[in-house]
C-alpha cells in the first residue's frame, strides 16, 4: 500500500505540470472528461514566460480539446472579442501588469481569469485592483491565483528553469569577476523563486544538500529560507494542501542536490556521441524543437529562374514520439540502424495493406461466400483502423531521417566521431595515440571550435599543467586554425582557483571501442552511409556529478561529499548541521546544477538510475547550453 | 498548487476604494460602479454571434436531454413482457426518430447559418478565427449527440432484423406447434436480453429451449394418448433432438451474419467520413488547378504578345538601318 504510494509520488514532474497547466485552463476547476459535455469556450493570453512554459507540454490540439478558440501574445494587438472569458497566464512584472490593466479599460473581453506564473506581490495586486475600479470592471475579473509554475519542463524528468531571461541566470552572469552583491541577489532570488514553484508543483519538501563556498551554497540556504518560511505559516502553507496526494504520504523525503557548474567545466565542452546530445550540439535544438535547414538537391536551373531557396523545417520532438522516446540515449550507429527497421516494418505493413487492396478487387467477382468475406471484413477493419497509425508512423520516420541525416552530414564534416574517441581517452587519461598538437593542426578535422574545446579539456583534466614552451606551441597551433584565445585565459584562473579550493575531478575509467565498420556497413546496408565514420560503443562512465550524486543518495562516505551542509526544512531548528539525520539511502533524487546544465550530463544520469530499481531522478539546470553557447560565455568571461 | 487570491484581490479592490475616498480621488464608478457598470454593459452589442451561438448549444443540449431521458425505454425492449412503465409502442419509437432527425436537421442548418454570417461585418482577423473555432466546437458537440442517437437506434434496427429473420424460420410440419412456441420463446429470450451483446445469450436460449421440449413432451403425454409406443416417444424425441440441432446451427449463423453486419456498418462509417474529408481537399484540389490553367492561359497570351513585340521591334530596327543606310548614300552622291 505504501509502496504503492511511494511509486505514485514519483510521478513525473512532465505530468504534474501538465495537469495544473489544464486545470488552469478549466477556469480552476478539475477537469472532468466529459464525452457528451458542451463546449465551453475562451481565449488565452499569454506572455513570452508563459508561451515557453505551455509549448513543451501542450500541442494547439490539445488547447483545442480544452477549449481554447484563441491563444494569443499579451503584448501583441488584440481586437476586443465579447462575450469570451479570457484565461490570462503571465508573470506579475511591471509591464505585463500594466498591459493587463490596459486591457481591463479597454474591456477586451468579457471575464478575466488571472493567473500568475510565480506569486505576486500585495502592491502589485493593488495596481490591478485600482484599474479595475477605474475601468468599472471589478466583477468582470473573476478568479486570481497563483499558480506557482515558474519552471520549463522539457521531458519526464528534466526541467529547466527559464528560457526567456537565460542572460540574468547564465554561468557568465554568476561567475563574472565584476558582480555587484545586489545583481548577485538578484539572480539568486529568481532561481529559489523557480526551484520553490518547483517544489511546489512536486509537493515534497526536500532536503538539500549542497557543497561548500559555492552558489550552490547561496542558493541552498535561500531555499531553505524560503520553505522554512511557507511551512511555518501554517495558514497559508503550500505543502499541506489535500490535493498533493501520494507525496505527502511517502516515507521518504527527496534528496535535493545543488552543484555547481565549476565542478565540472569539461562535460559541457564534451563532444558527445548519443543521439539527444549530439542533436542539440550539432542542430539548433530548442525548448524540444529542432530547426533544420534543409537545401533542396542540386538541379540545373534554367537560366532566369530565381535562386533556390533552402527550406526551413522545424520538427517538435515529444515524448509522443515512441522512436525518440526509445532512442534519444542511444548512440547514433543505433540510431541509424533502428531507423531502418522501422522503415522497412513500415514498408511490410503498407505492402500488407496494398495487397489488400487487390486481393478485395479479385474476390469481388466471385460468388462471395460468408467465410470468404469474413475473413475480408476483419481484415480490413483492422487495415482501416490501423491507418492512421501507419500515416503517423511513417511521419516519424521521415522526421527522424531528415534529422538522422543531418547531424550525420555534421558528424562527417567535422570528424566528431574522432574527437569524441579522443577527449574519451583524455578525460580516462589513458594512453594517447596521437597527439594533441597533430589533431589541432589538421586543417579538415573540425571547425576552429572543435579543435579549442578539445584543447580546453585537455587542460582543465590534466593533472599538472603543460610546460610554458608546450602551452605556447598550442598556442600558435590554436591560432593557425582560426580560434579565439579567451577562452583559454578564463579556463587558466578558473583552474588556478580550482586547485586552491579542491582536487580537480577525476573522470572515472572508460574506454570506447571500435569496432568493425565494414562489417557493419555491409549487414546494415543503410542510406546512412556510415563509411569513414567509426562506429563507437560506449562504455558506461560515471561523471563527477553523477558520482556526487551516488554518494549522497546512497549514503556512502567519499572525502569530495564529506563535507557537504545539510539543510532540513522541516527540521524545527534552523541550524545547518553537517550531520544528516537520516540513515538511509534516498529514494528519489533532484539535481539541480546551478550555472548550467546540458543532455549529457542528464543522459548519464539516465543511465545511472536505470541500473538502479525503484529510484528516480530529476535532473535540472538553471539554463540549457550547448558547447557553442558555453565557449561564448566563457571568452567573454576570458576578455575581461 | 494553485492558490486561489481571488479573496485577496477583493480585499485590495476594497482597501483601494477606501484609500481612494479618504484622498478624495474621484473615482469613476465608487457608489455608482454598479450603475455604471449595469449601464456600460447594456449599450454594448450583446454580441448577436455568441448569443445565437449559446442559443444552438442550448438546444443540442435540449436534444441530449431528452435522448438521454428515453434512452431506457428505447432500449428495452419488448413492452409485453415488461410492466407497463416502461412500455414505448414502436409508433412512439419511430416518432422520437423522427423528432430527432428533425431537430438535427435544424441544428446543423443553423450552424452553416452561423457560419456563413459570421465572417459578413467583422474585419478582425482574431475575431474571424475566433468565431470559426467556436462553430467547430459546436458542430462537434452536434456530432457526439447525434452518435447517441445513432448508436440507440442501430440496436433498435438490429433487433428488428433479428425478429424478422427468426419469425421466417419454416418449421417442419408436425412438429408445428411445439416450433411456434418454440420460436416464440427464442425470439422472446434474446429480444429481451440483448441489450448490447446478442452473443452472451446463447444459455439462455439454450436452456429453455431443453426445457420447453420436456414440457411439451410432458403436455403431449397428459393429453390423455397412453396408446403413444415407447418406438414412437423415441422418434419423436430424435425429431426433437435434431430440430434443437438445427435451431442452434440456425442460430450460430444468425450471430456470425449480425456480427459481419456490424463489422461492415462500422466500416461504412469509417468509410463514409474518409470520403467526406477527401471531398473537401478534392475541392481545393479542383480549385488549384483552375487556377492554375487560367494562369498557364494567360501566361501563353503574354509570351505571343512578348514574341509579336520582339519580331515588330526588330522590323522597326532593320527599317531604320536600311534608312540610315540610305541616306547615308545619298549625302554621299549629293555631296560628290
Amino acid at each position: 500500500m505504501v509502496g504503492v504510494k511511494m511509486a505514485a509520488a514519483a510521478a513525473s514532474i512532465r505530468e504534474r505540470q501538465t495537469v495544473a497547466l489544464k486545470r488552469m485552463l478549466n477556469f480552476n476547476v478539475p477537469h472532468v472528461k466529459n464525452s457528451t459535455g458542451e463546449p465551453v469556450w475562451k481565449v488565452l493570453i499569454y506572455d513570452r514566460f508563459g508561451q515557453d512554459i505551455i509549448s513543451p507540454l501542450l500541442s494547439v490540439k490539445e488547447l483545442r480539446d480544452v477549449g481554447i478558440t484563441l491563444h494569443l501574445l499579451l503584448h501583441s494587438d488584440r481586437d476586443p472579442i465579447p462575450d469570451v472569458p479570457a484565461v490570462y497566464f503571465v508573470m506579475p512584472t511591471e509591464e505585463n501588469i500594466d498591459r493587463m490593466c490596459q486591457d481591463l479599460r479597454n474591456q477586451l473581453y468579457e471575464s478575466y481569469y488571472l493567473n500568475f506564473i510565480s506569486a505576486i506581490s500585495r502592491s502589485k495586486l493593488e495596481d490591478i485592483a485600482n484599474a479595475a475600479l477605474a475601468a468599472s470592471a471589478v466583477t468582470q475579473v473573476a478568479k486570481v491565483f497563483d499558480q506557482y509554475l515558474n519552471f520549463i519542463t522539457l521531458e519526464d524528468d528534466m526541467f529547466v528553469l527559464c528560457n526567456q531571461n537565460k542572460e540574468l541566470v547564465s554561468y557568465r552572469a554568476i561567475n563574472r569577476p565584476d558582480i555587484t552583491d545586489t545583481e548577485m541577489e538578484t539572480v539568486m532570488d529568481t532561481i529559489v523563486d523557480s526551484l520553490f514553484c518547483f517544489f511546489v508543483t512536486l509537493g515534497a519538501v526536500p532536503i538539500i544538500r549542497c557543497s561548500r563556498g559555492t552558489a550552490a551554497e547561496m542558493v541552498a540556504v535561500k531555499l531553505d529560507k524560503k520553505l522554512r518560511e511557507n511551512l511555518r505559516d501554517a495558514r497559508n502553507s503550500l505543502f499541506t494542501g489535500d490535493t498533493l496526494g501520494a507525496g505527502q504520504f511517502s516515507f521518504q523525503r527527496p534528496l535535493l542536490v545543488l552543484v555547481d557548474r565549476n565542478i565540472d567545466l569539461a562535460t559541457p565542452l564534451h563532444h558527445t556521441w548519443t543521439y539527444q546530445a549530439l542533436v542539440h550540439d550539432v542542430l539548433d535544438f530548442h525548448l524540444n524543437r529542432v530547426n533544420l535547414e534543409e537545401s533542396s538537391g542540386v538541379e540545373n536551373s534554367p537560366a532566369g529562374a530565381r535562386p533556390k531557396r533552402k527550406n526551413k523545417k522545424s520538427y517538435d520532438l515529444t515524448p509522443v514520439d515512441k522512436f525518440w522516446q526509445k532512442h534519444k540515449g542511444s548512440p547514433f550507429p543505433e540510431v541509424a540502424e533502428s531507423v531502418q527497421q522501422e522503415l522497412e516494418s513500415y514498408r511490410a505493413q503498407e505492402d500488407e495493406v496494398k495487397r489488400l487492396k487487390s486481393i478485395m478487387g479479385l474476390e469481388g467477382e466471385d460468388e462471395g461466400a460468408i467465410s470468404m468475406l469474413s475473413d475480408n471484413t476483419a481484415k480490413l477493419t483492422s487495415a482501416v483502423s490501423s491507418l492512421p497509425e501507419l500515416l503517423e508512423k511513417k511521419r516519424l520516420i521521415d522526421l527522424h531521417t531528415n534529422v538522422a541525416t543531418a547531424v550525420l552530414e555534421h558528424i562527417k564534416a567535422r570528424k566528431l566521431d574522432v574527437y569524441f574517441e579522443y577527449e574519451e581517452k583524455i578525460m580516462s587519461k589513458t594512453t594517447l595515440d596521437k597527439s594533441l598538437l597533430d589533431i589541432i593542426s589538421d586543417p579538415d578535422a573540425g571547425t576552429p571550435e572543435d579543435k579549442m574545446r578539445l584543447f580546453l579539456i585537455y587542460y582543465i583534466s590534466t593533472q599538472q599543467a603543460p610546460s610554458e614552451a608546450d602551452l605556447e606551441q598550442y598556442k600558435k597551433a590554436l591560432t593557425d586554425a582560426g580560434c579565439n584565445l579567451n577562452p583559454l585565459q578564463y579556463i587558466k584562473q578558473w583552474k588556478a582557483f580550482a586547485k586552491m579550493a579542491s582536487a580537480p575531478a577525476s573522470y572515472g575509467n572508460t574506454t570506447a571501442k571500435s569496432m568493425g565498420l565494414l562489417s557493419r556497413v555491409m549487414n546494415t546496408g543503410s542510406q546512412f552511409v556510415m563509411e569513414g565514420v567509426k562506429n563507437l560503443v560506449l562504455k558506461q562512465q560515471n561523471l563527477p556529478v553523477t558520482r556526487i550524486l551516488d554518494n549522497l543518495m546512497e549514503m556512502k562516505s567519499n572525502p569530495e561529499t564529506d563535507d557537504y551542509r545539510y539543510f532540513d526544512p522541516k527540521m524545527l531548528r534552523g541550524n545547518d548541521s553537517s550531520v544528516p539525520r537520516n540513515k538511509n539511502p534516498f529514494q528519489e533524487a533532484i539535481v539541480f546544477v546551478v550555472g548550467g546544465g546540458n543532455y549529457i550530463e542528464y543522459q548519464n544520469l539516465v543511465d545511472y538510475i536505470k541500473g538502479k530499481q525503484g529510484k528516480h531522478i530529476l535532473y535540472g539546470c538553471s539554463e540549457l547550453f550547448n558547447a557553442t553557447q558555453f565557449i561564448k560565455q566563457l571568452s567573454q568571461l576570458g576578455q575581461k | 498548487m494553485a492558490v486561489d487570491i481571488t479573496l485577496l484581490f477583493r480585499a485590495s479592490v476594497k482597501t483601494v476604494k477606501t484609500r481612494n475616498k479618504a484622498l478624495g480621488v474621484a473615482v469613476g464608478g465608487g457608489a455608482d460602479g454598479s450603475r455604471d457598470e449595469l449601464f456600460r454593459r447594456s449599450p454594448r452589442p450583446r454580441g448577436d454571434f455568441s448569443g445565437r451561438a449559446r442559443e444552438v448549444v442550448s438546444h443540442i443540449g435540449k436534444l441530449r436531454d431528452f435522448l438521454l431521458e428515453h434512452r431506457k425505454d428505447y432500449i428495452n425492449a419488448y413492452s409485453h413482457i415488461m410492466s407497463e412503465y416502461g412500455r414505448m409502442t414502436d409508433t412512439e419509437r419511430d416518432q422520437i426518430d423522427q423528432d430527432a432527425q428533425i431537430f438535427m436537421r435544424t441544428c446543423s442548418e443553423a450552424i452553416q447559418q452561423l457560419r456563413a454570417e459570421a465572417h459578413k461585418e467583422i474585419h478582425s482577423q482574431q475575431v474571424k478565427e475566433h468565431r470559426s473555432a467556436v462553430l467547430d466546437f459546436i458542430e462537434d458537440y452536434l456530432k457526439r449527440v447525434c452518435k447517441l442517437y445513432s448508436e440507440q437506434r442501430a440496436i433498435r434496427v438490429k433487433r428488428v432484423v433479428d425478429k424478422k429473420r427468426l419469425s421466417k424460420l419454416e418449421p417442419e410440419p408436425n412438429t408445428k406447434t411445439r416450433e411456434s412456441i418454440s420460436s416464440e420463446t427464442v425470439s422472446q429470450n434474446p429480444s429481451k436480453e440483448s441489450e448490447e451483446k446478442p452473443v452472451t445469450e446463447e444459455y439462455p436460449v439454450e436452456k429453455i429451449l431443453p426445457d420447453t421440449q420436456p414440457e411439451l413432451g410432458t403436455w403431449g403425454d397428459s393429453r390423455g394418448e397412453e396408446e403413444l409406443s415407447p418406438e414412437e416417444i423415441q422418434t419423436f424425441e430424435q425429431e426433437n433432438q435434431r430440430l434443437i440441432g438445427q435451431m442452434n446451427s440456425l442460430f450460430d449463423e444468425v450471430r456470425q451474419i449480425e456480427g459481419k453486419v456490424v463489422e461492415i456498418s462500422r466500416l461504412q462509417e469509417i468509410f463514409t467520413e474518409k470520403v467526406l474529408q477527401q471531398e473537401a481537399e478534392i475541392d481545393n484540389i479542383h480549385q488549384l488547378v483552375v487556377g492554375a490553367t487560367e494562369n498557364i492561359k494567360e501566361g501563353n497570351e503574354d509570351i505571343r504578345e512578348a514574341i509579336k513585340n520582339n519580331a515588330g521591334f526588330r522590323v522597326w530596327i532593320l527599317f531604320f538601318l536600311v534608312m540610315c543606310s540610305f541616306s547615308l548614300l545619298f549625302l554621299d552622291w549629293y555631296d560628290s
